[in-house]
């Protein structure tokens, strides 16, 4: 046993444990579904126990709500009188003075596009939304950056909570918040407030973390105080990283101001996304959508100006002069200008999208039900129910018989023994593995197998106190009664990573030798990224029909931009001096990049691989809206019942999954890291 | 003087059925927030209510909130009343609300609205033999789907709706796998690919809905629904199962914050007697839905042309 390497002792345990399970399954009907006796009541527990709480801090939290009233009243009155070519000529002189006349023209022009469609008022309501909820996540962030900083002992526990604070969907604590702070817009506020703040945070704490020792030292010997050190000298000297986390902050505070709109009270762009996907006009649902892909933009690119290390600050003067413009055009137009609203110039190109997408799916009607079949038929089902289930006459054109499952089981053999002899015995052992679960199907695999195998998988790739959590935090689903449905959501975001890993790792690969094909890709990336989500199921539908394969692809189309993103970035950063020297050793350039440059972006990429996990996670439960049954229609289920404890427990359950994941493929960077000496 | 009118009030919610008594206006100068959520018939029939509050010289808000969650509002008084509940599609939060005392129920709107199993009337070329259920018998395979596979597939309403659609397959024994649909705007795009398509689909569907013209969707005709269906097994065409029948009818109905009575109490009479029928609704939400247009045009053109329709509740509040 001692000769064996780390991963063939833990694939070795899950085969031994797998192939048990499977030879006892007959006999012991509790190996495969987790009986109901031994659940625990976990989500009317968790529902009693929250409520109480909750009636608790209520009258602190309303007070809050009543407080926050105020800035939320005040951003949104300003932004609604004051007349919009004022706006917009202020965030046009902002952009010159930011970036020149390339930020400037963009302000101009998307701005203008905003009036045009007549969602000028909506989008100022989010605007007002973001101009509140920002400081205040700025502000938590800081505060949760500085703590872990000053205090290395709460640096564990306060990454886990930053976690638990991107991972939990919004969704499944929309109904707490909402007794707690009660209705109208200060919930959505304070829901993004909680997935904005922790990129804030862990940038502050990065930033700080990384302030030169010396000029610490120096703050030391200048003898001030240790507020004073922070405040005059550590905090300046991370101005650059915190203020990436300005960025990243503001871009996660726009993202939910949509989902926030589910609740209503606020008349703002994500409520009319929600009008128009209610509707399915895809059109008109984009067009809205585009709204807050306009505003993700300018935001995006003027604020991450502000983490540039010199940056230039154009002539003030002309920004001044574009104000001025803009005040003397809204006081010539004043009594003539039309209510904002009333644009309707975009509805053509609206209307012309619907009947694009109606006009596409009559012509490709049978290839893309055959396309779909296909998937579903060959990859989807198997994958779900296994080969002896979804293997039928009307599948596959025959049945599959045990006979069949022994051969199968055989052939998988043979090619573990060969990887053996050949000293591959990991590989073999989890060819093996994985012929168990394909047969098994990842919906009907045996408890103790998922436990066990998860926690093997763990102790690989972080060491035991790795395996232990992974293990208590995967028993919790379990007695709660909500495994069936997180194998589920497992086996959904499961293929969907997998088929992002794949298709995204191209497309990286592509931008990466080719600058003319990420030009194309960006822009794709950045819509992908910033539009509403909703939007993308209308298209999906239509095209697909209610279904798996449909939330599949939705999942797909949000959660391959990271892996796109961080592939390119890990292929082209390789270092100058080992391209030369390869280059020198006369490597091809097909070499170059499986010698050099693939082995250097690994860790890189493997954080795009982990971002996707977490992105896949996050768009199971907007996936729910097209039908799927896992975890995320619990949390759909909760959000209508306003049952809190469901809620809460579903969210959680999605929480743990995802985080297992994400320790799993981190521990798995960390090592490559290592070994490539970084 | 707040006891008095409040005995007041309670002496006119009894008293009812249509004929009114006049009551105080009460705290006219404070505005009366109506709920907005997210169908265009509940903005029609919102905004009817709002525009009748406004005659008897009331002033109005409107707040957009969310169907499920607006309870806790209504609850705390943020909002005052949601005028369109539909008893198929209502949370355990509101009965908890209105057993608490927070919510009070302002009775039925009178909206004559059906639900059944459903379909664009294209299928009915595609499978001969509709609109009687028995049809569907045959044709299951034509609705197969790779999900569903060798049942035929029916879209059933979202998850947190109930599962009404499956229930009547299992009741009548049709070889159909119900699938939920997961939000309203899904089962939309269901009807719209299919009709666009020409392509086989069943549906849970129901009506008052500007969908049902505009993809001229179709019931099937189901053994209608009696009290011993849904618990007797013996009775209709499934010797074995009970839900063999068309779905129960569904209520609409309205109701408010339960401090409504005593801040307007004609308010509060107004819109306990406010009532509307398919036949007003139906065309307002085509003139928005498929012809353009704004809700508040649509509704005052209406409000100027059926003044004989909505008048005299308002009068018999105020006067």
């Amino acid at each position: 046993m001692k000769s064996l390497s780390k991963g063939s002792q833990a694939a070795l345990i899950t085969l031994v444990v797998g192939a048990l399970c499977l030879l006892l399954e007959s006999m012991l009907p509790w190996l495969t579904s987790y009986p109901k006796g031994w659940e625990l009541a976990a989500s009317d527990w968790v529902g009693l126990g929250v409520k109480s709480g909750l009636d608790f801090i209520k009258p602190a939290a309303r007070m809050f709500s009543t407080l926050m009233g105020y800035p939320m009243a005040a951003a949104n009155s300003v932004l609604a009188t004051v007349p919009w070519p004022l706006l917009i000529a202020a965030a046009v002189a902002l952009g010159w003075r930011l970036g020149g006349l390339k930020m400037a023209a963009m302000a101009a022009v998307g701005l203008g596009l905003v009036v045009m469609s007549g969602y000028w008022p909506q989008g100022m309501n989010t605007l007002a939304l973001v101009a509140v909820s920002v400081p205040l996540a700025m502000m938590a962030g800081t505060l949760i950056g500085i703590l872990a900083n000053e205090y290395p002992r709460f640096r564990e526990p306060i990454q886990a909570l930053l976690d638990v604070m991107q991972t939990v969907p919004t969704f499944a604590y929309l109904t707490p918040l909402l007794v707690l702070f009660g209705f109208g817009p200060v919930v959505g506020l304070i829901a993004s407030a909680i997935y904005a703040a922790p990129p804030m945070a862990r940038n502050v704490l990065l930033g700080l973390q990384r302030v030169e020792p010396e000029v610490k030292e120096a703050a030391v010997m200048a003898g001030g105080t240790r507020l004073q050190q922070l405040f005059q000298v550590e905090i300046p000297a991370a101005k650059l990283q915190i203020m990436v986390g300005v960025n990243q902050c503001l871009m996660a505070a726009l993202s939910m101001v949509i989902i926030a709109a589910v609740i209503g009270g606020f008349n703002d762009i994500g409520w009319e996304v929600l009008l128009t996907m209610r509707k399915a006009q895809f059109g008109a649902a984009m067009l809205a959508g585009s709204v807050i892909v306009i505003f993700a933009i300018l935001i995006d690119r003027m604020s991450a100006t502000l983490a540039l290390d010199r940056r230039r600050l154009w002539d003030g003067r002309v920004a001044l002069g574009i104000l001025a413009v803009g005040l003397l055009a809204s006081l010539a137009l004043r009594s003539s200008l039309p209510d904002p609203g009333s644009y309707q110039m975009l509805d053509p190109v609206a209307v012309w999208l619907d009947s694009w997408l109606t006009d596409f799916t009559r012509a490709n009607a049978d290839l893309l039900t055959s396309v779909k079949n296909g998937i579903m038929f060959y990859v989807l089902l198997p994958l779900r129910i296994g080969l002896d289930q979804a293997i039928l006459p009307f599948t596959w054109g025959f049945l599959w018989t045990p006979g069949m499952s022994l051969w199968f089981f055989a052939a998988a053999a043979g090619t573990a023994l060969v990887l053996g002899l050949r000293g591959q015995l990991t590989l073999g052992l989890v060819v093996l593995i994985a012929a168990g679960i394909l047969e098994t199907g990842v919906s009907q695999l045996p408890w103790p197998f998922v436990l066990i195998g998860a926690a093997a998988l763990s102790w690989v790739a972080g060491g035991h106190r790795l395996a232990i959590l992974s293990t208590v935090l995967l028993a919790t689903i379990l007695v709660s009664g909500l495994w069936e449905r997180a194998l589920l959501s497992l086996y959904l975001s499961g293929a969907a990573v997998f088929a992002c890993a794949v298709l995204g790792g191209g497309i990286g690969l592509l931008s990466a030798v080719s600058p003319m094909v990420w030009r194309v890709v960006r822009p794709i990336c950045d819509m992908l990224q910033t539009i509403p989500l909703f939007v993308f199921l209308i298209p999906v539908l239509m095209v697909f029909q209610i279904g798996e394969f449909s939330a599949f692809l939705a999942i797909i189309a949000y959660a391959v931009v990271p892996m796109i993103r961080y592939t390119r970035q890990g292929l082209i950063d390789t270092p100058e001096e080992m391209i030369e020297a390869a280059t020198a050793a006369g490597a091809t350039r097909w070499q170059m990049m499986r010698d050099v440059r693939a082995p250097y972006a690994a860790p890189t990429i493997l954080l795009g691989l982990n971002q996707t996990i977490l992105y896949a996670f996050a768009m199971l439960v907007i996936a729910a809206l097209i039908g799927t049954t896992g975890l995320g229609q619990s949390i759909y289920l909760a959000l209508g019942q306003a049952d809190v404890g469901l809620g809460i427990s579903a969210g959680a359950a999605m929480a743990i999954l995802a985080l297992i994941a994400d320790r799993i493929v981190q521990g798995f960077a960390e090592e490559r890291k290592r070994a490539l000496g970084l | 003087m707040k006891k008095s009118t409040f005995a007041c009030v309670l002496g006119a919610a009894t008293l009812v059925a249509g004929m009114g008594q006049a009551a105080e206006l009460g705290a006219v100068d404070q505005p009366i927030k109506l709920a907005i959520n997210e169908w265009t018939g509940q903005h029609v029939t919102t905004h009817i209510a709002g525009e009748m509050l406004k005659a008897a010289g009331y002033n109005v808000e409107y707040v957009t909130a969310g169907m499920m969650n607006q309870f806790q509002a209504i609850a705390d008084g943020e909002i005052h009343a949601t005028l369109e509940i539909w008893s198929s599609n209502v949370s355990d939060e509101y009965a908890n609300k209105v057993s608490e005392g927070t919510i009070h129920e302002l009775g039925d709107l009178e909206l004559d609205a059906k639900e059944g199993i459903a379909y664009p009337a294209h299928v009915a070329e595609l499978c001969p033999g509709l609109p009687a259920w028995e049809a569907l018998k045959n044709c299951a395979p034509l609705f197969a789907s790779a999900e569903t596979l060798p049942a035929g597939r029916l879209v059933d309403y979202p998850a947190d709706w109930g599962t009404p659609g499956a229930d009547r397959m299992t009741g009548l024994a049709l070889p159909f796998k119900a699938v939920p649909a997961g939000s309203e705007g899904a089962l939309i795009a269901e009807l719209r690919a299919s009709t666009e398509r020409n392509t086989p689909l069943l549906i849970t569907f129901w009506q008052p809905h500007w969908a049902m013209s505009a993809y001229d969707v179709k019931f099937v005709d189901l053994p209608v629904g009696e009290e011993a269906c849904f618990n007797d097994p013996a009775w209709g065409p499934n010797p074995d199962a009970v839900n063999d029948c068309d779905f129960a009818p569904s209520r609409i109905f309205k109701a408010s914050w339960s401090g409504m009575a005593e801040t307007w109490p004609a308010a509060f009479e107004i819109l306990t007697n406010y009532t509307l029928a398919v036949e007003h609704q139906q065309p307002m939400m085509g003139a928005i839905d498929v012809d353009g247009g704004k809700v508040e045009e649509v509704v005052a053109t209406w409000m100027a042309a059926n003044e004989d329709a909505w008048r005299p509740v308002v009068d018999a509040a105020i006067k």
